[in-house]
């Protein structure tokens, strides 16, 4: 009984968030099919208003909750100090980085940064000597299977163009 | 069955082991291609088109259908490790092959996994070899009013799903169904939520849905831990005993690997449905009639069997309707069309009839490749478990690199690589506050294809909603889906009860 008292109230900030993008989400939706014919509307407007419905009792449910103080707004169980600490935010960072650069500068060597960096900031820069040498082995077999071997077309850059160069002309 | 067909299946079988020196090292590539997202069996035969076209008939049959088979097996190993499905149709299988692995229990969950999908991948390519004239028929008595019901069998999943709070998993659900409905609707074309982008008026593509849900949003929350496996248990060294005792746990649940295996059998032969659907609807027919439900979810072996033997009971439906009736019922057997039409081969009954060796030769294909993955995977398990232990600081960043651009594969779009990372995003906000990233999945896998086959229902019909009551046997799947819904309560109920009484 005593630990239940004790027990810190549950953060519902966080939960909250994907029912607010669900129902700003149905809302855009509906703004899309408005004017359209009744074959885009039907199904979207049967799963949206459910999916409203359900939102609804649940921001009900969470109302109820902060008027008995069981609940607070807090967003604790999704962003913490421990974020940072840990390198979940550098992480993020670097995979967004990952993602604008790789059309520039081309699969392999986008990979080599994005895993050596991101390994770094995950292992707070311990093993650097290590981790560029697996990140370089991770990042040229990539290379070697998917550009070289299947010829995909991941995106290429200054790497892919020079190797193509050298095995066309030897 | 009569005797020269016997000793046509005989001699093809032997001819096939023949080619074992094609079969293994293809078996090795799919289980490769199949365990990355965006790189599936289809993708991968399309990209070595030139190999296949330039091998003789038999042997581009076998290397195709060898490879499909083993990407359909390979797709589960990540699933298992990783929480990352390599293809849609293994969605369903991280959701107890992952909580296995992170038991400890990795190697054993493989070895379930592979010994299922031998299994049923072989019982139904007897089944399919048997039956072909019977089961080319289901294609002709699916239409959209029957579809709409195996759809509804799938998405009940997300009910079960939701069962631990059911508000928080019918938003996940219905969220996915709804961005599920994003892009243009199936009669007039006209866009729907898309943002004003182009890329997404053939609807959102699925493998940057999975790859964002899944492994970028699994890999931003395993850096929390030194390894995947739970730090309260043993850490063990991978021994033969594991896959022992993952194959005796999958031996005794025989009778859930046969039945599940004919639902994978079944919905392969529609042409349209695949995989996915599949196993979605496996697992949740195998958690409504099991005797605990209760430990679906927390890595319990049937949970893992059902989806494992019904997606590769897949694999042998999809090519009955193909060289029955010409009808692809996948991509990749589209794909073997046209290899096969290349050779010269005309399909229909005629096939069997003027080519026994190329129509039989393809079902033994499929059986030699079941039997030779068994003796050729099963004995990896042990050395692939150890990715349960690789530090996330070096896992996570490679997972996040190589989904990334298996997202961006299928299209060849760079929005595509964005729409991953904005999963990721999503996944990863729904499993830090409690919402089921399954459940999400679920409805944007499912989701088009409900509306899909709604839209023509009602289209042919005028708009009259009792047009989904109008077929004997919708109604008779009608029946089965409240069955398979109450039955399971009413169980539930009565186990409830009898647990009561000794306490009173």
């Amino acid at each position: 009984m005593s630990s239940e008292h004790h027990k810190p109230p549950r953060q519902l900030g966080g939960e909250l968030v994907i029912p607010i993008l669900a129902v700003g989400f149905t809302v855009y939706f509906f703004s899309t099919i408005w004017n359209s014919p009744w074959t885009a509307q039907v199904s979207a407007f049967m799963v949206g208003g459910i999916l409203i419905l359900v939102c609804a009792i649940f921001f009900v449910r969470c109302a109820v909750w902060l008027s008995r103080g069981e609940a607070s707004l807090g967003f604790g169980n999704l962003f913490t100090m421990d974020d940072i600490r840990s390198g979940r935010i550098g992480l993020l960072v670097s995979t967004v980085g990952y993602v604008l650069l790789i059309d520039r500068l081309g699969f392999t060597l986008t990979t080599f940064l994005f895993l050596a960096l991101s390994m770094l900031i995950l292992s707070k820069g311990k093993n650097a000597a290590f981790i560029t040498m697996v990140s370089a082995a991770m990042a040229l077999t990539g290379w070697a299977v998917f550009i070289w071997a299947f010829d995909t077309r991941f995106p290429r850059g200054w790497f892919e163009t020079t190797m193509k160069a050298v095995l066309t002309n030897g | 069955m009569d005797s020269s067909t016997a000793s046509i299946l005989v001699e093809v079988f032997f001819d096939t082991l023949g080619y074992w020196y094609i079969i293994i090292p293809t078996i090795f590539l799919g289980l490769i291609v199949g365990g990355i997202p965006g790189f599936s069996a289809a993708n991968t035969i399309i990209i070595l088109m030139p190999l296949t076209l330039a091998l003789d008939l038999q042997s581009g049959l076998v290397f195709m259908i060898s490879l499909y088979c083993a990407a359909r097996m390979g797709a589960g190993i990540p699933a298992i490790l990783v929480n990352i499905p390599g293809t849609a149709g293994a969605a369903a299988t991280p959701l107890d092959g992952y909580p296995m692995a992170k038991q400890g229990k990795g190697q054993q969950a493989l070895a379930i996994s592979f010994v299922a999908s031998c299994i049923g991948g072989l019982l139904t390519t007897m089944i399919a070899l048997a039956t072909m004239p019977i089961l080319a028929r289901v294609g002709f008595y699916m239409h959209s009013v029957e579809m709409i019901v195996v759809m509804l069998f799938g998405i009940s999943l997300i009910a079960s799903i939701a069962a631990q709070d059911m508000v928080k998993g019918l938003i996940a659900g219905f969220l996915g169904l709804m961005i599920g409905s994003i892009g243009t609707d199936v009669v007039y074309a006209t866009p729907r939520g898309t943002f004003g982008f182009l890329e997404l008026y053939d609807g959102v593509p699925l493998i940057p849905a999975l790859v964002g849900l899944f492994a970028v949003s699994e890999a931003f929350v395993i850096i929390e831990k030194r390894v995947i496996v739970n730090h309260d248990e043993e850490p063990k060294t991978p021994n033969w005993h594991d896959t022992f005792e993952g194959v005796k746990i999958a031996l005794k649940r025989w009778t859930h690997i046969v039945w599940t295996s004919i639902i994978g059998l079944v919905i392969g032969v529609i042409p349209g449905a695949g995989a996915s659907i599949a196993s979605f609807v496996a697992y949740q027919q195998s958690r409504s009639f099991s005797n605990t439900p209760e430990k679906y979810g927390y890595g319990h072996p049937e949970g893992l069997i059902a989806p494992e033997a019904a997606n590769n009971g897949v694999t042998s439906g999809t090519l009955v309707p193909l060289l029955v009736l010409g009808i692809p019922g996948g991509a990749t057997a589209a794909i073997m069309l046209v290899v096969m039409q290349f050779h010269g081969v005309s399909f229909g009954p005629s096939l069997f009839e003027n080519q026994p060796k190329v129509g039989y030769g393809m079902f033994m294909a499929m059986a030699v490749s079941y039997v030779l993955m068994f003796l050729t995977i099963l004995p990896l398990s042990r050395y692939m478990s150890h990715v349960t232990t690789i530090p996330t600081i070096y896992l996570a960043p490679m997972i996040i690199s190589f989904t990334l651009v298996g997202g961006f594969v299928p299209r060849e779009y760079m929005f595509d690589m964005y729409l991953a990372l904005a999963f990721g995003v999503l996944g990863y906000i729904a499993r830090r506050t409690g919402y089921h990233v399954a459940a999400i999945l679920i409805g944007v896998i499912l989701g088009p294809l409900l509306e899909k086959y709604f839209l023509w229902s009602l289209k042919k019909s005028d708009g009259d909603i009792m047009v989904l009551f109008s077929s004997t046997l919708g109604n008779i799947l009608w029946v089965a889906f409240a069955l398979s819904i109450i039955l399971p309560i009413v169980f539930g109920m009565r186990r409830k009860r009898k647990l009561e009484v000794p306490a009173e």
